[in-house]
């Protein structure tokens, strides 16, 4: 009996090999439980059981918990339309506009995060502004009690994109939690905006 | 038989045939070795094992070139020899089974390994203490999934592996009401955030994170222990137009959402999973050292199986040499990290593992029986004369 048929018989189980690598699959699959262990980067783990080798990569750091703890409730503008919160935001709101849209996120993290300064510079990092001082910080924000919370609110007008581009911001802490509310957008529409921003502002408290 | 089949069969047969295969086998072997100090172990694997031939870029042009034969060449060809020899000397003898035996085993070896290359998957199930899965993911295969998230009781996932990221085409699938553009895919990449790499050039994306993010290019790393984590900016079109550019990245902690006609979506590009329809809880994993030192004695995870249809919910403990055999699947203890808080096991597919141990049994069986037929025949041999 020759033996060339077994050789053509292996062939095609090889090919058949390389093709399902190429397949796109469709399937359920439940949903994935919220991350238990809170700000664990994702190590790569080596197959010899050891020292376990960090992937000596910066990682974009967005598996940061947000907080839990005390919640805020507040009452949106009607003219904002709600957007998926995602994992990250506590809230979401778009604000519609001829040019583009403003985008309001409500986020909260533990702690007071890099304090006021920090974050505010932060945010006029986004929109090509050079960072404030600390004995500027007083001049550009403005302080505000609502209810039982005390905020900073500040106003801020840049570039982004190539475009005007203005923040306004509101940073309030709340228990051991720093709560962040910001509308960014073109500058138009968010000077436009700012009496229902401030508005909506004066709604939060503590549910 | 006519004079070319005769070629064709001597060829086959032949003893010379086997002893030159089994000379380039050596010559491979060395080779593999040598350059697994530049590839590392599954990079050898690709080049020379599982592979026809050896290829090789002609140095300037990057056009590859077979320049020796590779695994599976040497290998299938040494197993149609070994087969043929085989047949052809095939004589039902009392005196030749032991020899038939051994022969069988060492095809049956050949036999394993082969399908061992083809069906084998590895994969890794990564659990922190009190976490449950069920899915175990690949240690190098990334897939770009798409989930829509819309149910509230489960997701419709469209996985995209990896293999067609990098052909830069338009990817539509009947299951999604968008095309997906793979705008540029790098195999291995850095993420950092943007206000810490000022230079680096401008984002492709215009949602989610990936404005906020620079991406540098690295080369592919081979390093045993070290993952590549490609990246890529995906741009989804709907039926009115672009709906926007995403950057997605296993290195990305946070999902990326996005609505369209009513369905809220999720976009990511991470290591393939496999889900499985039973899920793995750790209860605790130990690491025991050899008391008064550092010396690891024993690495053991305690864990909880649980079957979807709730047939079966039991603990199991797996350790060193102790693996877990569930549903086709072997669960190997293979590392831990996060000071001992997270067990890494690893999931071991092999249809054929049966196989090793079986036509080990068959040659050492067949060797026993063939020198058994020789002493006894020289006993008696020796009783006779004496």
């Amino acid at each position: 009996m020759s033996p060339r048929p077994f050789a053509y018989a292996a062939l095609p189980l090889l090919l058949l090999a390389g093709c399902k690598d190429r397949e796109i699959t469709a399937y359920r699959a439940p949903k994935d439980p919220p991350p238990v262990m809170p700000g664990m980067p994702p190590s790569s783990g080596n197959p010899e059981a050891g020292a376990p080798a960090s992937s000596g990569q910066d990682m974009a750091s967005t598996a940061v918990p947000t907080a839990s703890g005390e919640e805020l409730t507040w009452t949106a503008p009607a003219q904002w339309t709600v957007k998926p919160a995602g994992a990250m935001r506590k809230g979401s709101f778009a604000v519609k506009g001829d040019d583009g849209d403003a985008d309001l996120s409500i986020t909260a993290f533990p702690g007071s995060t890099g304090g006021l300064l920090a974050n505010i510079n932060r945010w006029r990092g986004q929109i090509g502004l050079p960072p404030l001082a600390e004995n500027d910080l007083a001049a550009n924000k403005v302080h505000l009690d609502v209810g039982e919370l005390h905020l900073d609110v500040v106003d801020f007008a840049g570039t982004a994109g190539g475009k005007p581009t203005r923040i306004l911001g509101a940073v309030a802490p709340v228990g051991d939690n720093t709560w962040f509310f910001k509308l960014m957008g073109p500058d138009a529409l968010v000077s436009r905006e700012k009496p229902a921003f401030m508005e909506f502002i004066h709604t939060l408290k503590p549910r | 038989m006519k004079p070319i089949t005769r070629q064709f069969r001597d060829f086959f047969v032949s003893l010379k045939l086997t002893v030159v295969l089994l000379g380039l086998s050596i010559i491979l072997i060395f080779w593999a070795t040598l350059a697994q100090v530049q590839l590392g172990v599954w990079g050898v694997q690709e080049k020379f094992f599982h592979a026809f031939f050896v290829l090789e870029k002609i140095p300037g042009t990057g056009f590859p070139v077979p320049v020796f034969p590779g695994g599976y060449f040497i290998g299938g060809l040494l197993l149609v020899n070994l087969i043929a020899a085989h047949l052809y000397r095939f004589k039902l003898e009392w005196r030749k089974t032991g020899i038939q035996l051994t022969h069988l085993g060492l095809i049956l070896l050949l036999v394993g390994e082969l399908l061992t290359g083809i069906f084998q998957r590895e994969s890794q199930l990564r659990l922190d203490q009190g976490e449950t899965k069920n899915y175990s993911e690949s240690y190098r295969d990334t897939e770009l999934a798409l989930l829509d998230t819309t149910n509230p009781d489960y997701n419709e996932v469209v996985a995209i592996p990896e293999a067609l990221l990098g052909d830069g085409e338009v990817i539509q699938y009947p299951k999604l009401p968008f095309q997906v553009r793979i705008l540029d895919y790098y195999p291995n990449a850095m993420l950092q955030m943007r206000d810490r790499a000022p230079n680096a050039p401008a984002a492709v994306a215009t949602m989610g994170i990936g404005p906020r993010v620079a991406l540098i290019p690295l080369p592919l790393t081979y390093k045993q222990d070290e993952r590549n984590a490609p990246a890529a900016n995906v741009e989804l079109i709907g039926t009115e137009g672009s709906l926007g550019k995403w950057l997605v990245s296993p290195l990305l902690g946070m999902p990326q959402t996005l609505t369209y006609q009513g369905h809220t979506w999720e976009i990511t590009l991470r290591f393939k999973r496999y889900y499985r329809p039973f899920s793995i809880t750790l209860l605790k994993f130990t690491h025991e050292k050899y008391a008064g030192t550092d010396i690891p004695k024993n690495f053991a995870s305690h864990i909880r199986l649980k079957t979807d249809d709730k047939h079966e919910d039991r603990e199991v403990l797996i350790y060193m040499n102790n693996p877990l055999r569930y549903a086709g699947l072997t669960f190997y203890q293979a590392s831990f990290d996060n000071d001992d808080r997270t067990t890494i096991l690893q999931v071991v597919r092999n249809p054929s593992w049966v196989l090793p141990y079986v036509s080990c049994i068959l040659m050492a069986l067949g060797l026993v029986i063939q020198f058994g037929i020789h002493l006894f025949g020289f006993i008696r041999k020796r009783s006779r004369s004496s």
